[in-house]
């Protein structure tokens, strides 16, 4: 069972399910680098999803469906920033709030455009976005099939933690809403725009949720299913939690998710008499107790300094 | 005369609260002048400023700069007319270097990206021009507070202001650090900067200042030349009475030991010693104050002290019993009451009403419970009688806390402790940033309660005033240690005070003997 | 100041119901431009629900399990902890009550038999919300993401139990075996239906009123969640409070899903979550976590959902839009800023006018004390 093969395959579905993971982690470093917590990515990237199948569907381009995520991905970041920086509600609640209109939204808006109910499968044409073959490296066994041949999003993905590492530590905008993030009334002392910053990081986070929705539904699969995110924005969230909001570090974790994805998918396919449903529980399970791992960790190290170890 | 730069004229604020802070309020500044804006708390001045640094929207009145009507909408505004303020508090990111906070938003650019060096040369030449000794590559979590004070006076300069406000600059400073900061305003001054220098420290308002400005409950009393005034004249128009500065008390009936410390070491998250092998005991029936510059491990004491949090090593007894491992309710049953630093956050619930607030640290007990109920009639039969007592200017017991003006909160937090039945007062800041005259009453509280009742209280207070006068022993805290103890607080000077503070001088442990 | 608290309270009201006017008003724009027959729709919206008396009777037959969920949020919200893990224990202390009453059989009486199942859904409820409380309280773990996480898991959970427990194998669709009748809840009212279920969420309401209002523990649990710190410093015991608050809570959403089950079906046979969880949310947001104003709330959401069904079953509108009526509403009643502007309006008149009154004295007094202090420049 354990051939080359088998591990070139998983290694491929690891990358693969680590994608939109990546995208939802890397918005919500974004938007913790400006002193936010976005618990509404689910929904962010389950609207974002929808978009693309039905702007892809309705232009009969994949590229415009790209756009029209990205697009409606922004708009749900919109939605949050203005409530909660504008409004001035609770952020948490918000997020909730958007979390839920989302998931209900999206099947309604399904049903307006296309009559049905549960998937566009049937009523609207599949695309997909493009696969990209590495020349050379993918000659090389093992290696070769697990980084080669994936969607382009994917290796966008990994470009785009480097964009935002860039984005943060080296643009003015990055040192703007770092500032933000650990002061904002210092930053809007010196006449920063903190609300407008605020709606920057959501401009953001929303074009990366964009891409992790348009992946999830033109690059996974290539049709949009009810609540087809299924809890995969959380999933990005904890990542960034356990990275303290480092965009390589929440990349890094992101896979560690993909991972436990991954390995649940395949122990499904492999049939046997054990429950799918126990498997179908393990990147829930994997997610609560790398959170609980992580900061054990960190306050048992904080506890070792205040008992006076150096 | 000196030309006019800025004219506030009738200037009115009123807060979403209802809080009227500003009342038709006429102000101006000229060229080249330091001029101070004094009042007591919550006369309006920081509003005042904040209206004129484009913080705050009056409902009515007009700004004028140099002859001409402005309107300064926002800050931004504010900076690009040539005003610069540096805030009581500090608006720095302690993550980032000196240079990064002191160009924050007008950051050079260079390829459209963030231009690291060329910060730094602008900070360094800003540095050099104004005789400020700051190394533009250090983070900013790792200066002292005088430090971080220069960095916030480079970022008004830079940004090239010819108006600068200074919303007390020397309440966090050691009496050297001050000596340096009046040095650089004079030159600042001279090279043509028009300075507003807020404070309540009348001494460095008579020694820097040329001309005063009084605000009194949000109305503006006129403005005097200094020559013509001396420091009770402006206390005078300040508070509209005059202050009473001495305490009158008695000698100390000095009981057991209620609060025993021993060898009490602290090291925070970062690493770091706050406190540095305490030892010192209270006794019933005594006021001991402890000064020294803020940050030097006296909140770390208090924390300690309160249970609020852990220490390393050493013991810390109260009424006998070791507090180590245990939490603020067992220290409290122990005979501690403890009044926090920052009332908003520790102190009170905003949201809750006076009598919920009052009854916060004593409900469980069963006085004021019928099985799993609470007594009703009782508690609010007390409430009432504990408002009058302590003079609460409210509607009601049932007036959410947050209504109330900062004194009247502070009461609040006053009556809850002062009438725990405690025999152990920890009193942390009790009179900071509250009106004169809920002031006096808690420290004249403070004292009354050692005669009479036999109290122990630690004063920890910043304003070297009040622990000069409540306090009868008087100890210092310098780098989470103490430096210097004196048997009787009011025969101490300020000045030989603020040597040890600033560790110029040091007391041997033997010269401390039988004092601690 | 006695007259802003009252300005305070009057707007609060006022924008409640302007919240609720403006989603609703959302959802019959909504209805009228997507329906081929609109006035027949939106007549069907807002009068469905009563056009005959067993609608009637399912308003409050589907308030009753949102009223449970609904308290459970009010605990959750009390100590200010997003714990939602209310949504995934609803369906799962359903599924273990059908466990055990199917396992028990007819053997006890009825009274008996409801109390046992009433308390599984209720330790369910305990055991399942401990977890994220307890990971939160230890750990710091994000309540939100690892309650979530937890939801998918008891979905899971509770189809496992389903499929390998229960499962009826003589009927076709997934289904446990049927309920025992002794502990099938019965009608009352007559043509109303409505479950007998409605008793224990009246008797919940007043018992968890009195617990915010009267009791110790309510009292400890509106410190700690109006100001942990200030709690802190009192000395409340801030984690064990905060735990057993979520704990009450998840009890309720646990003898929620019990009554659900007991009252409105013959056999467990959800497979997916049911959005009672969330619903509980916004029954606690709209009722200002105020538990004596959960049914009002709860009722109300009920209406309009099954203004929706009926639509739903005459127009072939998806019932689904209603959740983003929902999210409008927490999101409109929960702004701060909504409507803040005619809140600060009516707090400077009357400011105004309480300035205007002692604006004289008061400068005529400083004046005359001044005057011969100092001289005017």
């Amino acid at each position: 069972m354990f051939t080359l093969d088998w591990f070139a395959n998983f290694g491929f579905s690891v990358f693969r399910l680590s994608t939109p993971l990546i995208f939802a982690a890397l918005a919500a470093v974004i938007n913790r680098k400006a002193g936010m917590l976005n618990m509404a990515l689910e929904g962010m990237m389950l609207s974002a999803a929808l978009g693309g199948v039905a702007c892809a569907g309705f232009s009969g381009s994949v590229w415009i469906g790209l756009l029209g995520a990205i697009i409606v991905g922004v708009i749900m970041g919109w939605v949050i920033a203005f409530s909660n920086l504008s409004g001035k509600t609770d952020l948490y609640l918000t997020c909730i709030a958007v979390n839920l209109a989302a998931t209900g939204g999206t099947v309604f808006a399904m049903f307006l455009l296309t009559g049905e109910k549960s998937t566009t499968s049937a009523a609207i044409r599949a695309y997909t976005l493009p696969s990209v073959t590495i020349p050379l490296i993918d000659k090389i066994p093992l290696i070769g099939p697990m980084v080669s041949g994936h969607n382009i999003l994917t290796y966008f993905a990994f470009i785009c933690v480097f964009l935002v590492w860039f984005f943060l530590y080296r643009t003015r905008m990055g040192l703007r809403m770092r500032a933000v993030g650990e002061n904002p009334q210092a930053a809007s002392s010196v006449g920063i725009n903190v609300k407008r910053i605020g709606y920057i990081s959501f401009l953001y986070s929303g074009v990366l949720c964009g891409l992790g929705g348009a992946f999830m539904s033109m690059g996974w699969v290539s049709f949009f299913m009810k609540n087809m995110v299924n809890g995969r924005g959380y999933i990005g969230l904890s990542a960034m939690n356990i990275a303290e909001g480092g965009p390589v570090g929440s990349a890094i974790a992101s896979v560690f998710f993909g991972f436990s994805d991954a390995l649940a998918t395949t122990l499904k396919s492999q049939g046997g008499t054990f429950p799918t449903e126990f498997i179908d529980m393990i990147p829930y399970a994997a997610t609560i107790i790398a959170l609980v791992v992580i900061s054990s960790i960190r306050m048992s190290h904080l506890r070792k300094i205040e008992r006076g170890g150096k | 005369m000196a030309q006019e730069v800025l004219r506030m004229e009738g200037i009115t604020k009123k807060y979403d609260n209802g809080f009227v802070a500003n009342k038709n309020v006429t102000f101006w500044l000229n060229e080249g002048e330091i001029l101070a804006l004094v009042g007591e708390n919550g006369a309006g001045k920081t509003t005042l400023m904040k209206v004129l640094f484009g913080l705050e929207a009056p409902q009515s009145g007009q700004v004028m700069m140099n002859g001409a009507p402005v309107k300064i909408l926002n800050t931004l505004d504010a900076i690009g007319k040539g005003i610069g303020m540096v805030h009581q508090h500090f608006m720095l990111v302690p993550s980032l270097t000196v240079a990064e906070n002191v160009v924050l938003g007008i950051e050079p650019m260079k390829n459209g990206l963030f231009d690291f060096n060329a910060a730094v040369s602008m900070t360094q030449e800003v540095a050099d021009k104004y005789n400020f000794n700051i190394d533009p590559k250090m983070k900013v979590a790792d200066l002292s507070v005088g430090q971080m004070q220069k960095v916030e006076i480079m970022k008004v300069l830079i940004k090239g202001a010819k108006i600068i406000i200074m919303d007390e600059p020397t309440a966090v400073l050691t009496p050297q650090e001050t000596d340096e900061l009046f040095e650089q305003l004079l030159l600042l001054r001279d090279s043509g900067h028009s300075i507003i220098f807020i404070s309540h420290k009348l001494e460095e308002v008579k020694r820097i200042c040329s001309r005063v400005t009084v605000l009194r409950h949000g109305y503006c009393l006129g403005s005097y030349d200094l020559k013509d005034m001396n420091e009770s004249d402006i206390s005078r128009l300040m508070v509209g009475r005059d202050v009473v500065l001495k305490i009158e008390k008695d000698d100390p009936k000095i009981g057991k030991p209620v609060v025993h410390i021993q060898n009490l070491v602290k090291i925070n998250e970062a690493g770091k010693h706050v406190l540095d092998g305490i030892s010192f005991d209270i006794h019933a029936g005594e006021v001991v104050g402890i000064a020294g510059v803020e940050g030097n491990g006296q909140s770390d004491l208090s924390d300690v002290l309160s249970g609020m949090g852990g220490f390393s090593s050493g013991t810390v007894e109260v009424n006998g019993n070791d507090i180590k491992g245990k939490t603020v309710h067992d220290i409290r049953s122990m005979g501690m009451a403890y009044i926090p630093e920052d009332r908003m956050e520790y102190g009170c619930a905003g949201n809750m009403s006076i009598r919920d607030n009052i009854m916060a640290d004593r409900f469980f007990k069963k006085e004021y419970k019928n099985g799993l109920f609470m007594k009703e009639k009782y508690i609010n039969d007390l409430v009432d009688k504990y408002i009058q007592e302590f003079e609460i200017a409210c509607d009601d017991r049932n007036q959410p806390v947050r209504m109330l003006s900062g004194g009247n909160i502070q009461k609040v937090v006053v009556a809850r402790e002062f009438t725990s039945g405690s025999n152990f007062i920890l009193a942390n800041q009790p009179t900071r940033g509250i009106d004169v005259g809920a002031a006096e009453m808690i420290r004249k509280t403070i004292v009354k309660k050692s005669r009479e009742e036999g109290t122990a209280t630690l004063l920890i207070s910043a304003d070297l005033n009040e622990v000069l006068e409540c306090s009868d022993r008087l100890l210092v805290m310098r780098k989470g240690k103490v430096v210097a103890a004196f048997p009787k607080a009011n025969e101490v000077s300020e000045s030989e005070l603020g040597e040890y503070m600033l560790g110029l001088k040091t007391m041997t442990a033997e010269e401390m003997e039988g004092l601690l | 100041m006695n007259k802003t608290r009252k300005i305070e309270m009057t707007v609060e009201l006022i924008r409640i119901l302007v919240a609720v006017g403006i989603a609703y008003a959302i959802a019959l724009v909504t209805l009228f431009l997507i329906s081929e027959d609109p006035v027949y729709i939106i007549q069907q919206f807002v009068l469905g629900p009563f056009s005959s008396v067993r609608r009637v009777g399912s308003i409050i037959n589907q308030a009753i399990p949102f009223v449970f969920t609904g308290l459970c949020f009010c605990f959750m919200y009390a100590v200010n902890k997003f714990n939602l893990a209310g949504e995934g224990i609803f369906m799962f202390a359903g599924c273990m009550s059908t466990l055990v009453a199917v396992n028990l059989g007819e053997g006890l009486p009825f009274p008996l038999m409801v109390l046992i199942l009433l308390v599984v859904g209720a330790i369910t409820g305990i055991v399942m919300i401990a977890i994220p409380a307890l990971l939160d309280a230890k750990f710091k773990a994000n309540i939100v993401v690892v309650s979530l996480m937890l939801n998918s898991i008891l979905v899971f959970l509770s189809i496992w139990v389903l499929k390998y427990q229960m499962r009826d194998p003589s009927i076709g669709a997934m289904g446990s075996y049927p309920l025992p009748d002794n502990a099938v809840l019965p009608n009352i009212f007559g043509k109303f239906r409505i479950q007998a279920g409605l008793f224990f969420a009246i008797i919940a309401v007043i018992l968890v009123a009195i617990l915010f209002y009267k009791m110790v523990f309510g009292y400890k649990m509106r410190v700690v969640g109006s100001n942990p710190l200030f709690a802190k410093a009192c000395g409340i015991n801030m984690m064990g409070t905060i735990v057993a608050a979520q704990l009450i809570g998840g009890a309720l959403a646990g003898m929620g899903g019990t009554c659900e089950i007991l009252g409105n079906y013959d056999r467990f046979k959800w497979t997916a979550s049911t959005q009672h969880g969330f619903d509980g949310l916004m029954v606690a947001v709209l009722a200002r976590r105020n538990p004596l104003l959960v049914p009002v709330a709860a009722l109300l959401l009920s209406y309009i959902r099954i203004g929706a069904n009926v639509v739903n079953s005459k127009g072939d509108i998806p019932t689904e839009f209603i959740t983003v009526i929902q999210g409008i509403v927490i999101l409109l009643v929960a702004a701060e800023e909504f409507m803040g502007g005619f809140k600060k309006k009516m707090i400077y008149k009357a400011a105004e006018e309480s300035l205007a009154k002692d604006k004289k004295e008061e400068v005529e007094e400083i004046m005359s004390e001044d005057s011969g202090e100092g001289k005017e420049q």
